[in-house]
C-alpha cells in the first residue's frame, strides 16, 4: 500500500484514428456515449462527415457527446456547417440552440456571410441570437454590425443586446449611435443604464 | 504604428504611446505595473503571443486582448508575464486541497483494493508529480491504506529525462522544508539535490503529446488529473479538445485540477466545479449523475 508504480498505459493494438469513416458513422449512433464521443472526435478529421455531425448534434441528448460534436464542427468549420447550424437557432430545443450559438461564435469567417440576414430576421428572438453571436465574434466588422442594429432595429430587446455587445467590443465610432439610441427609447430606464455603461466602457478603452 | 515583422521578430513592435496605453490597460486588469525600463521584457512576450495568435500587428493583438469575450488570451499573456520555471510545491493550495478534500471525497466512492490513479500532465522536470507524492505520503493519513499510482507525462523528451533523473537545483527545492529535504533528497553538490530512489521508482513517466488522441487514448480511468498552466497556451479549439479528451481519461466522478489562471467554465461545461475550501477543481459527473 502507499505509492505503487502503475503499469504504463498500454497502446491500443489498432489506433482508433485508423478507422474509416463508415465505421465511425456507425459508432456515432452507438448506444454507449463513450463510443459516440470517440466517433464524434475522430470524425472531425473527415470533411465529408460534417453534415453527419450536424445531424447527430440535432439528435444527441448527452451533453458530453454534444460538446465533442461541437468541437469537431468548430474544427471543421465551413460556410456549409455554419449555414446548417444557423437553422438550429429556430429550434425549440434550448440546449441545441445554445450549442449552435456557441459553435457559431467560434467560426467568424464561416458565419459572417449569414449574419446580415439573421440580423434582420422577422423573428426578434433570432435577431437577439444573432446579436449574441456577433457580440463575441472575433471579426473586424462586429462593432459595425452591432452599430447598424442599434441604428435600425425597432425592438427594444434586440437593441439592448446590441448595446451590451458594444460595451464589450465597441469603439468611439459607436458613440454617436449610442447617444441617438437614447432618444429612441427615452422612457426605458434599463436602456438608459445599458447605454451609459457602454459609453463609459468605450471611453475607458 | 510600427508593423510587426513576424519573420525577424523585429523590435520595437509598438510606439511609446502604444506601450504606455498597453501598460495602463495591463495595470487596470492585473494590478501589475510596468515602466519604461521593462519595455524590452514586455515586448518580447507580446511578440511571442502575437505570433501564436496569428495577429497581424500589435494593434490587432491589443484589440483582441481588450475585447475577446472569453478573456483567455489575456490570461495567456498574464501567465507569460508572471510565471517562470516550475518548482516544488508550486500553487501548493491545490496540494492542500488534494489531501484534505479531494482524496477523502474520492475514496468514499472506492472499494478497498481499487487503486487511486493520478496523472500529472505536463509534468515538466518532475517537480509536480514528486510534490504530489511527497504531499500524499506526508499529509494524507490514509496513504498507506490504498495503492496510489502516479503517472507523469510531458511532450518534451529532454525534460522527461530530467524528471526521471530527479536532480533539482536549490531554487527548485526552495519551498521544501529542511525536514523534507533530509527525508526525500540527497544533496549531491552545492546546488543540486537528488530525490530518493523510492520516489523516483514509484512514478511512471511517459512521453505524451496532449493534443494527439492516439497518444492519450491509452490513458484511462484516472481519478485525478493535474493539468496546470498548459491550456492557456492553446487556442480555443485545442483547449476544448484537450479538456474533452480529459473527460474520457477520467473515471466517473474523477477530478481535474487546473492552474490558478485557468477556468474550465471558459472551455467546457461538461465538468462540475467543486470547491474544497477556497480551491476550485472540476469533476466529471459520477455514474447516473446529470450534467450541470
Amino acid at each position: 500500500m502507499g505509492l505503487v508504480k502503475g503499469p504504463p498505459p498500454a497502446a491500443e493494438a489498432v489506433p482508433l484514428a485508423a478507422r474509416d469513416i463508415d465505421a465511425l458513422l456507425i459508432d456515432l449512433v452507438a448506444p454507449d456515449s463513450g463510443v459516440r464521443r470517440h466517433a464524434a472526435r475522430d470524425l472531425g478529421a473527415h470533411p465529408d462527415a460534417a453534415m453527419a455531425l450536424c445531424d447527430r448534434l440535432q439528435a444527441e441528448t448527452s451533453s458530453s457527446v454534444r460538446a465533442v460534436l461541437l468541437t469537431s464542427l468548430i474544427r471543421r468549420q465551413s460556410p456549409a456547417v455554419a449555414a446548417r447550424l444557423t437553422t438550429f437557432l429556430r429550434s425549440d430545443d434550448t440546449p441545441l440552440r445554445n450549442a449552435a450559438i456557441e459553435a457559431l461564435q467560434e467560426m467568424p469567417d464561416a458565419v459572417a456571410p449569414y449574419l446580415q440576414a439573421l440580423l434582420v430576421d422577422p423573428d426578434s428572438d433570432i435577431r437577439i441570437f444573432a446579436v449574441n453571436i456577433v457580440a463575441t465574434l472575433r471579426h473586424r466588422r462586429a462593432p459595425e454590425w452591432l452599430t447598424v442594429v442599434i441604428r435600425s432595429d425597432a425592438h427594444v430587446n434586440v437593441c439592448a443586446a446590441a448595446v451590451d455587445g458594444l460595451s464589450e467590443v465597441g469603439g468611439p465610432d459607436a458613440l454617436a449611435d449610442l447617444h441617438a439610441l437614447r432618444h429612441r427609447f427615452a422612457d426605458n430606464d434599463f436602456m438608459e443604464f445599458a447605454i451609459d455603461t457602454a459609453i463609459r466602457r468605450i471611453g475607458q478603452d | 504604428m510600427l508593423q510587426f515583422d513576424r519573420s525577424s521578430e523585429t523590435l520595437p513592435i509598438m510606439t511609446d504611446d502604444e506601450y504606455a496605453k498597453f501598460c495602463a490597460f495591463f495595470y487596470r486588469q492585473t494590478g501589475i505595473e510596468y515602466h519604461d525600463n521593462k519595455k524590452y521584457y514586455v515586448e518580447r512576450r507580446i511578440v511571442d503571443r502575437i505570433a501564436k495568435t496569428n495577429s497581424e500587428s500589435f494593434r490587432d493583438y491589443f484589440t483582441m486582448i481588450r475585447f475577446q469575450a472569453s478573456g483567455v488570451e489575456m490570461q495567456a499573456l498574464v501567465n507569460l508575464m508572471t510565471v517562470n520555471e516550475t518548482y516544488f510545491f508550486r500553487e501548493d493550495y491545490q496540494f492542500d486541497a488534494l489531501v484534505t478534500g479531494i482524496l477523502p471525497a474520492l475514496v468514499k466512492g472506492k472499494r478497498r483494493g481499487d487503486p487511486i490513479r493520478i496523472w500529472s500532465i505536463p509534468c515538466s522536470s518532475g517537480e509536480e508529480p514528486y510534490s504530489i507524492a511527497i504531499n500524499i505520503l506526508e499529509r494524507w493519513e490514509q496513504a498507506d491504506s490504498w495503492d496510489i499510482e502516479i503517472h507523469a507525462s510531458d511532450i518534451d523528451s529532454r525534460i522527461l529525462a530530467e524528471a526521471r533523473a530527479g536532480r533539482f537545483s536549490a531554487r527548485s527545492v526552495g519551498r521544501v522544508s529542511s525536514a523534507l529535504l533530509s527525508k526525500y533528497f540527497t544533496r549531491k553538490i552545492a546546488d543540486e539535490y537528488q530525490i530518493c530512489d523510492a520516489l523516483r521508482g514509484s512514478i511512471d513517466f511517459s512521453l505524451v503529446n496532449v493534443i494527439d488522441p492516439v497518444q492519450t487514448r491509452p490513458f484511462r480511468n484516472f481519478d485525478i488529473i493535474f493539468c496546470r498552466n498548459l491550456l492557456i497556451y492553446f487556442d480555443d479549439v485545442a483547449r476544448r479538445e484537450t479538456v474533452e479528451m480529459f473527460y474520457d481519461c477520467l473515471a466517473p466522478a474523477g477530478y481535474i485540477c487546473l492552474g490558478h489562471s485557468e477556468s474550465m467554465s471558459r472551455m467546457s461545461s461538461i465538468f462540475r466545479p467543486r470547491k474544497f475550501k477556497d480551491v476550485v477543481v472540476y469533476q466529471k459527473p459520477g455514474p447516473g449523475e446529470p450534467l450541470p
